[in-house]
């Protein structure tokens, strides 16, 4: 991701224009330049914070939460660095504060769909279910953890890159890339052995 | 998944990564997008970039102030005013000569010593 500082498949449809350029837009005052970056980066960020919350509302505020601190951190951002980890590791500190404020946390109703068995074509409902268990599976496993796994395998970002979004050596990366890898791949394999995909 | 890719493996994988996404994609980014812009629309950058500056700009009168507090007090402590000083700063050479003296006064000077413009 070092040389290509926008998310994989998500800023090719959006201007051309570099997250440098457009941060140097928005600290001139231009609004609409801004909205362009959260435009290019709204997925991953919610993403991110749905690793670490679960829950998708709690998400939702997280990944807000971040975009507006982004914002008023903007003069921080260094352009000579890659501007895609600085604003992860804004979503995943804000997630990780939403958290800490409301250590309870609500259960995701599982899609009636999905529990009746009922409406949907047998591809959506197994996809559903699969989605589910992945969340259920990433919610076991430790924090630091579920958002390596979810910046490396999704959003494509380097093990020196979320060394940096998240404080830790890459080789600790590497680490928790691999012990979450195993847990993940160990429930998807089991639920293609079960003959649901 | 794929079977040729080991957990240690530096690339990532290609199908757990997919499925992760879809797992963990919220729908309607449109609306989050218009969520978040409203939000800023609401708190212009301006307003929050002069804030910030108006908050660094107390830290550094807080700080100076601080300092020049600091040394007026150790200077005070270390240079303590006696009462002698003070007597001659407030009533002039006849007072200074009342206290010092080591025989009591006469109540003539006293009273000439207070009666002193």
């Amino acid at each position: 991701m070092a040389s290509d500082p926008q998310p994989p498949g998500e800023g090719a449809r959006i201007a051309a224009e570099t997250d440098g350029e457009l941060v140097a837009r928005t600290l001139a005052g231009e609004q609409a330049a801004f909205g362009i970056l959260v435009e290019r980066y709204a997925a991953s960020v919610r993403r991110v914070a749905r690793a670490v919350l679960g829950d998708p509302d709690d998400a939702d505020d997280a990944a807000q939460d971040a975009l507006l601190a982004a914002l008023v951190k903007l003069r921080q951002y260094d352009p000579r660095r890659p501007f895609g980890p600085w604003l992860m590791r804004i979503a995943a500190n804000a997630a990780t504060d939403r958290r800490r404020r409301r250590r309870v946390r609500r259960t995701e109703p599982l899609d009636r769909n999905v529990v009746a068995g009922g409406t949907l074509p047998d591809a959506e409902t197994d996809r559903r279910v699969l989605g589910q268990r992945l969340r259920d599976a990433l919610s076991q496993l430790p924090e630091r953890r579920r958002v390596a796994v979810v910046l490396f395998d999704v959003e494509g970002y380097s093990h020196a890159e979320i060394g940096r979004v998240l404080g830790i050596p890459e080789g600790t990366v590497r680490s928790e890339v691999f012990h979450a890898r195993r847990a993940l791949r160990s429930l998807l394999a089991d639920w293609r052995e079960d003959g649901s995909g | 998944m794929n079977p040729e890719l080991m957990p240690f493996d530096h690339r990532p994988d290609p199908a757990l990564g997919a499925a992760l996404r879809q797992a963990l994609t919220a729908a309607d980014d449109a609306a989050f997008v218009a969520r978040v812009l409203a939000r800023v629309a609401r708190a212009p950058i301006a307003h929050w970039d002069v804030l910030a500056s108006w908050a660094r700009a107390g830290i550094a009168v807080a700080a100076v102030a601080a300092l020049v507090a600091g040394f007026l007090v150790r200077r005070a402590v270390t240079n303590p005013t006696s009462l002698e000083d003070v007597l001659v700063a407030a009533a002039g050479p006849s007072a200074r000569a009342l206290v010092i003296s080591s025989r009591p006064p006469d109540a003539s000077v006293v009273l000439a010593a207070v009666e002193e413009p």
